[in-house]
């Protein structure tokens, strides 16, 4: 590790600006870094803290418990459009919590060395994101305080939940998904909490301590953290993939025109990634811009890498939106034919061409550009321009594909009601939920840059110095 | 897909309802929705949410405008309700079981006790029959004597539906079965057959070939099934320019 | 198992902590205190990184981890066995919904999936409470350079003759070897 500071080359110095892998700092450092990140509280954080406590005590709580008394009256839902606004929600929460999977399971498994610095980040996403997506389904319901007859538990009647239902698969998916990847997000904080623990005094130190569980880091902890993380990898993304496929089969397994696609299932768990990768790329940027040290471990090359990563999931998502578009207007029926144009040229046919420029075009046409990729602000706004418009392509498929069935009587535009403080109730809560954790839990995985920092060295090939990396595990 | 002919009734089972809708003597006069309102307890929505695609009526007269203007032609009256489909789509997708399928009577239930309102059914239903209460609907006082005690009333977050008034049908089982008789044809009548002045509904034992219905059907021939192509099997015919 | 050893019980031995600044020193010093007498299961590795035990040279960690994980798989696939071919002929009259049998077909396949996964998930992430002990807040040796990246090997000296084990860590790189404090983590 320290060789290579002593013979500064010219390609040296360039390497170890570009990555963080090959920056390495003593792991004491790194730690005080961290630490004083989590520490350091200008007044703007707890101005933006205040509004978005407010927001989210008017948008979520009150007008929440407006809806439970009064009736889901206040909100637009109709006949036909029976789900909303608050369906388009869940799907889109979920599908943001799909990228901290993506990040933190599938490029763990296959060794992508970027992850290092924000697996974290990313899993907080889905943790966070998933409990907007709870919110936002719950809020749905009509007798929201008897949500508890779905769940399956013994009772005195014994009567059990419908498990032909979509919906009660859903209901078992998120909670496994929920479950899983919370205790995938604790376990690899375990040493960070640890370290955070030995470096607090007063009530962090007591929150830490009970949080660490009292980890040291001896052989048989690691071992047996190392398995966990290991199966947890591995078996966290069929669960993943599972949970966006069975939330488009609440739409795909009904009997309605452009709903009842079979492509649905992958077309859903692409679309989730999309704007997931999009909202990923944007808390970095923001974490980076906003949070002490943060561009030490957060540098353009990570933007870069997941940058590419949403070039290839726009293309994909082109591909099965394509895809689904060509065989129901091939093959569709009356309805079917009523309804993509009703998409395209009905009252927001607006939106549907800006779903194409949002996803398709403007992905394309930005990140193909190594520059511009690298650059926080930029792609913070193609991942903002993505996640409207995968927002726009939920609202197509929910509401606005309700608005038209095989029953030409009751067709009728749907006009959101308490459905917009509460969706923007559910974005302050997770914003506001994000804040609080970037100041209580180490943001960055310490040990796994430092880990990291240890495999990768530069090598020469003839009179090229490349970057190699070993296989530690 | 099931065929028609798969469903068969076992032998406890007690019957078979379906309904026969002639259109052509159907005047719109909307004497069923206002008499299945009054049979069901079916809360009064108001002029706004009633504009807002939230009325509650179980049973509706549809008509539409065919043609380009100054061609137009309208098409005959459509009494649209639940066709108490033999292989419903609302069943499977409800989580807490609250639609279910009854073997007894062949009908599609709703229990509303255990309703959640997920809304899925309604959302699922190709004739988009379904109403749901969406606020506690006020019942100003003198209203609130003219309550059907037979029939429960819904509150806020629950879905309902036509239930070919399975009231009436197994008041009249109850009475048959205490005279020890079978239930004769013709003996009872859902509120919307009841109240229509043209007679364009009828309701009976589809099972039964003597029933009325039976009869109607078979003397009218070529009845249609809405959106029988979906294989819901209902159990409503509906006649037109015959 | 190694990481439960403690100096404390065993009233004629001390148990001392010798802290190094990498992972070679630190794995020379197992091979040294090998030599001096010492067997596998009276010494351990406390480090803030995940060292295996190849990089150590130390004897392969038992783990329960992935048994448990078996075991949490097969009573979350009779979970959902039970919730599949056994709650619907719970209720007093089977209920028919659709035209689909009592046991849905393809979707008992989600559920025995998604509850095998759940089991499977939940007992891995309990294994690991099970098999390190967690949570566990009684006093146990540490000294906090450890978290900072020093590795800490810990081991227990029998008798009185500790000057030549402390010497030998020493002379190995360690940056200090002291009796191992017992820390309120």
């Amino acid at each position: 590790m320290a060789d290579h500071k002593n013979h500064a080359g010219h390609a040296e110095e360039h390497f170890r600006e570009k990555h963080l892998m090959l920056d390495p700092l003593p792991r004491g450092q790194m730690n005080d870094m961290v630490m004083e990140s989590m520490h350091t509280t200008s007044w703007k954080f707890w101005v933006v803290f205040a509004i978005l406590s407010a927001i989210v005590g008017y948008g979520l709580f009150y007008s929440w418990g407006t809806m439970i008394a009064e009736g889901l009256g206040i909100a637009g839902v109709n006949r036909p459009s029976y789900w909303g606004i608050f369906l388009v929600n869940t799907v889109f929460w979920i599908g943001i919590s799909h990228a901290g999977t993506f990040i933190s399971a599938i490029l763990r498994v296959f060794k992508a060395e970027f992850r290092r610095p924000f697996t974290r980040a990313a899993e907080l996403m889905t943790t966070f994101g998933l409990v907007q997506a709870g919110f936002s389904v719950f809020m749905h319901m009509g007798r929201v305080w008897l949500a508890y007859w779905l769940m399956p538990y013994a009772n005195q009647r014994m009567l059990w939940p419908n498990l032909h239902s979509p919906l009660t698969w859903d209901l078992l998916a998120i909670t496994t998904y929920l479950l899983s990847s919370t205790m995938y997000l604790f376990l690899p904080l375990i040493p960070d909490l640890a370290m955070a623990r030995d470096r607090s005094t007063g009530w962090r130190k007591t929150f830490y301590k009970t949080l660490a569980l009292g980890f040291r880091g001896t052989e048989g902890e690691w071992a047996h953290l190392r398995n966990a993380m290991n199966i947890f990898a591995f078996a966290i993304i069929p669960v993943m993939f599972s949970v966006h496929t069975i939330v488009s089969w609440d739409f795909a397994a009904a009997t309605r025109p452009g709903w009842n696609s079979s492509i649905f299932g992958p077309y859903f768990v692409v679309g989730a990634l999309h704007s997931g990768m999009g909202a990923v790329i944007m808390v970095l940027a923001v974490v980076r811009a906003t949070m002490k040290h943060m561009k030490y471990f957060i540098r353009p090359e990570h933007f870069d890498a997941i940058a590419k990563l949403m070039l290839i999931i726009s293309m994909a998502w082109a591909y099965f939106f394509f895809n689904d578009y060509m065989v129901q207007w091939y093959g569709g029926d009356k309805w079917t034919h009523q309804l993509l144009h009703f998409h395209e040229a009905g009252p927001l046919g607006w939106m549907w061409f800006a779903m194409l420029i949002f996803n398709i075009a403007i992905p394309w046409a930005v990140l193909w550009n190594q520059k511009w990729r690298s650059t926080p602000w930029i792609v913070f706004i193609v991942g903002f321009f993505i996640n409207i418009g995968m927002w726009f392509e939920r609202y197509i498929i929910v509401p606005i594909s309700l608005s038209i069935n095989r029953m030409p009587f009751t067709w009728r535009m749907y006009e959101p009601g308490v459905e917009i403080p509460l969706g923007i109730g559910t974005l302050a809560f997770f914003i506001l939920l994000y804040m609080g954790a970037s100041k209580l839990i180490p943001l960055i995985p310490v040990w796994e840059v430092e880990e990291g920092q240890m495999a990768h060295e530069l090598k020469k090939f003839g009179r090229e110095t490349v970057v190699s990396v070993s296989e530690l595990e | 897909m099931i065929r028609p002919e798969e469903i068969k009734m076992s032998a406890d089972e007690s019957g078979k309802w379906g309904m026969v809708i002639d259109q052509d003597i159907c005047t719109g006069c909307q004497a069923c929705v206002a008499a299945c309102a009054m049979e069901n307890n079916i809360s009064f929505v108001g002029e706004k949410d009633s504009g807002y695609g939230r009325s509650m009526h179980w049973i509706r007269i549809e008509r539409f405008w065919e043609g380009e203007y100054p061609e137009v032609k309208m098409t005959p009256n459509q009494p649209m309700l639940c066709q108490q489909c033999g292989s419903a789509t609302c069943e499977p997708v409800c989580p807490a079981f609250a639609t279910v399928h009854s073997q007894a009577e062949q009908l599609n239930l709703q229990v509303y006790n255990r309703c959640v309102g997920t809304r899925y059914c309604a959302n699922n239903c190709p004739y988009q029959v379904r109403s749901f209460n969406w606020r506690d609907y006020e019942r100003p006082e003198p209203l609130s004597n003219q309550l059907n005690p037979d029939v429960t009333v819904r509150r806020r977050g629950v879905m309902e539906k036509c239930t070919f008034c399975i009231q009436r049908i197994h008041k009249a089982q109850d009475k048959a079965k205490s005279e020890g008789r079978e239930v004769l044809d013709g003996e009872f009548t859902t509120a919307c057959a009841q109240a229509c002045p043209a007679n364009a509904i009828t309701f009976g034992r589809v099972d039964d070939p003597e029933s009325l219905v039976s009869q109607l059907a078979k003397k009218r021939g070529h009845g249609i099934k809405h959106l029988e192509e979906l294989g819901t099997l209902p159990n409503v015919t509906y006649f037109k320019g015959g | 198992m190694a990481d439960n050893i403690s100096g404390n019980e065993n009233s004629g031995s001390v148990s001392l902590l010798a802290v190094f600044p990498d992972l070679g020193p630190a794995a020379d010093a197992i091979e040294k205190l090998r030599d001096l007498g010492l067997s596998d299961d009276q010494m351990n590795v406390i480090s803030g990184i995940p060292a295996t035990e190849a990089m150590l040279g130390r004897p392969n960690q038992w783990t329960n981890v992935p048994r448990l994980a078996a075991g949490g798989a097969v009573l979350g696939f009779f979970g959902g066995a039970f919730l599949t071919f056994v709650s619907p002929f719970l209720y007093p009259v089977p209920i028919q919904v659709g035209t689909q049998g009592i046991v849905p077909g393809p979707p008992t396949v989600v559920v025995l999936f998604e509850l095998t996964m759940l089991g499977m998930l939940l007992s891995t992430f309990l294994g690991v409470f099970l098999d390190s002990y967690f949570p566990n807040y009684r006093p146990m040796e540490y000294v906090k350079e450890i978290s900072d990246g020093k590795i800490a090997v810990f081991f227990i000296c029998p008798g009185e003759n500790c000057e030549k084990f402390t010497k030998a860590m020493t002379a190995l790189g360690a940056e200090k070897v002291e009796a191992a404090e017992v820390f309120h983590l």
